[in-house]
């Protein structure tokens, strides 16, 4: 495709809009030069343009600075749709709906765990269900399953995993409304019953983190964190059970689109009016799937916590395990924001991307009130992650959405072509002191940091910009992968 | 004939940030099997897959592409590799037929079931997806290529 890319300023770039390609509304890059031409090589930006002529579309089809290429949607992807003109697209949330960060901490610092960590890895690798091919340590029946899916964390609660504050720093308080399990096939409840409660593979993990650096030190406080402080970040989502969910509305919406005469760029672009019965159902259904990946999450840091107070031998209340946020990534969700001077109800798609809400919102907890809601940005296995703000900007320039990741540099192929797995995870340990264990060494090479770009350039580009602001930065210290 | 292509079933195609192939059969039934290899080679090595659980499928859809139906066969399998814990390394596709608006498959697969001991499984697939989704008669060798890409 050929387009025309304006510079707005250093960190943001527009897409202009063209009649030629059927785009509605020009497209909006959040970028830096690199970054952007990164997008541009990688023709990241036709898929920017693919979705810019969706129906019902607002103001611009965006993309955060974690930019790649995806299937459909790009990853990195905001979309916000008017509610009675505009579209629902399944692909639009990807097929790992409400896949998500959660991020805990502890009262520990390094120095409790510094020579231990090799220890204390080996007691999470056994608690924590990770891989392919290992079932939960839970199986739910189908009508435990269904309360899960109506209920979200709830569920876990009522349960015994977790605790019942923790719902309350979580988005939507760990509960999607709208969820209808009566939309929900019985392959995916087949596929649900057993995944509770385990990480999955490819770029999920389970980390041991450290705070390496504060940026704001009353956000820091409010957040319960200081310098070499020991958090968890937990990186999953709904399992075989969302996979589903997608799949089966992506199947359903190919008939919707010529039923309602939508002209699709992409087949995986598939959707339906926001107003349709087909709207309804997938909406309905992926609720489901949004609860039972914050269920899923709840149920992992339930056993993060277990083992932790086994190493330690004091309680998880003692050793402070507290959640700091829970965010999804991939969803779709029903916001109200200003549009034109008008306070309008919108469908706002993340696909790859943060809600990023400012201080103040009546959807964030009262504790974050005054700093704006937590932003988790995992980075790769060898570098950083962040904790960012919300802020007051990303309402009026990104319909509350900032960054979800670093965002990928090299295909899977060419990480595993290039990188061994087994001297992947030694050189981590030698040089950096990072403890790895991964199911599977080559999959272990396909996530490899060089595979990603530098998640501290991206979050610098979303602090620039202003739609999120840094708070405080983290290292790995261990590392759980599927 | 190309030579290159004897025998070959399918081969990886670059993604940024997924996995792709493109797969090659003989026939309609040959490209579905291959497809089936080449989904479930991105997660084991299929080698070390014995084919001994064995099931039968039967999928039916109103109004298909060949496209829409190798997507729902791809997703079925992956239902059936999570549901009931089985790697499956063989694939006989029995016949695709067209009845009345109706396409129809019926196919025997065999594997085994996950041991972790033994099967290395190196990513798992989420679902196959529609982008670049293509299935295309390769008039000059009289067969058949397909082209999908994979949400791991």
């Amino acid at each position: 495709m050929d387009y025309k890319i304006k510079k707005i300023n250093d960190y943001k770039w527009e897409i202009e809009k063209n009649e030629k390609y059927g785009m509605r509304v020009p497209g909006i890059i959040f970028a830096d030069r690199q970054l952007l031409d990164h997008a541009v090589n990688e023709k990241t930006i036709d898929q920017v343009i693919n979705v810019a002529t969706l129906p019902g579309i607002l103001k611009a089809s965006y993309a955060m600075p974690d930019i790649h290429y995806g299937y459909g949607f790009p990853i990195g992807g905001v979309a916000a749709f008017d509610e009675d003109s505009g579209i629902i697209s399944p692909g639009g949330v990807g097929f790992d709906i409400s896949c998500g960060v959660r991020t805990l901490r502890t009262n520990l610092n390094i120095g409790d765990i510094k020579d231990r960590l090799q220890d204390i890895m080996s007691i999470l690798s056994f608690n924590i269900p990770r891989g392919v091919g290992s079932k939960g340590k839970i199986r739910l029946s189908k009508n435990q399953l269904t309360q899960l899916l109506k209920e979200g964390v709830g569920w876990a609660v009522r349960n015994g995993y977790g605790w019942e504050e923790d719902k309350y720093f979580i988005e939507e308080n760990g509960c999607m409304a709208g969820a209808n399990t009566d939309y929900v096939s019985s392959l995916a409840m087949d596929r649900g019953m057993g995944q509770i409660g385990t990480l999955g593979s490819g770029n999920h993990f389970l980390e041991i983190q450290a705070v390496d650096e504060i940026y704001d030190t009353g956000a820091a406080e409010s957040l319960g964190l200081e310098k070499d402080q020991i958090t968890i970040m937990i990186h999953c989502g709904s399992r075989g059970f969302g996979h589903q969910v997608c799949s089966d509305y992506i199947r359903v919406m190919q008939q919707s689109a010529a039923k309602y005469g939508i002209k699709l760029p992409d087949r995986q672009l598939a959707c339906a009016p926001l107003s349709s019965l087909e709207a309804r159902k997938y909406y309905g259904a992926m609720a489901c799937a949004a609860n039972y990946a914050m269920g899923n999450r709840h149920c992992l840091a339930h056993w993060v916590r277990e083992a932790f107070e086994r190493f330690f031998g004091k309680s998880s209340e003692k050793l402070g395990i507290g959640l700091i946020y829970d965010v999804s990534h991939n969803i779709a969700k029903m916001e109200e924001h200003d549009v034109d001077g008008k306070l309008r109800k919108v469908c706002v798609h993340r696909k790859g991307a943060t809600r990023s809400y400012p201080p103040g919102h009546k959807d964030i907890p009262d504790k974050y009130k005054s700093i704006g809601q937590p932003v988790i940005v995992p980075g790769d296995m060898g570098r950083y992650s962040y904790i960012l703000l919300g802020t007051e900007k990303a309402m009026s320039e990104s319909f509350g959405s900032t960054c979800h990741g670093a965002g990928r540099l090299m295909s899977r192929s060419k990480a595993k072509r290039n990188i061994n797995g087994s001297e992947l995870k030694k050189e981590l340990f030698d040089k950096k002191g990072i403890v790895v264990m991964a199911g599977s060494m080559a999959g272990l090479a396909e996530e490899a940091p060089q595979a990603y770009k530098d998640v501290s350039k991206v979050v610098d580009v979303t602090h620039f910009a202003g739609i999120s602001k840094k708070a405080v930065r983290l290292r790995p210290l261990g590392v759980l992968k599927g | 004939m190309n030579s290159k292509k004897v025998g070959k079933k399918y081969k990886y195609i670059d993604h940024l940030s997924d996995i792709g192939i493109e797969f090659y059969g003989k026939k309609l039934e040959e490209l579905f099997e291959n497809a089936a290899v080449g989904m479930f080679s991105i997660m084991c090595d299929l080698e070390l897959v014995k084919p001994q659980e064995k099931r039968n499928i039967k999928i039916s859809q109103k109004d298909p592409c060949c496209e829409d139906l190798l997507v729902l066969w791809l997703e079925r399998l992956l239902y059936l590799y999570e549901v009931d814990d089985v790697l499956f390394s063989e694939f006989k596709v029995g016949g695709i037929h067209k009845k009345g608006r109706n396409l129809t498959l019926t196919a025997e697969i065999s594997g085994e079931k996950i041991d972790l001991n033994k099967h290395e499984i190196k990513i798992a697939v989420k679902a196959p997806t529609y982008h670049m989704l293509e299935i295309k008669r390769d008039d000059r060798y009289c067969d058949w290529k397909g082209r999908i890409i994979f949400d791991v």
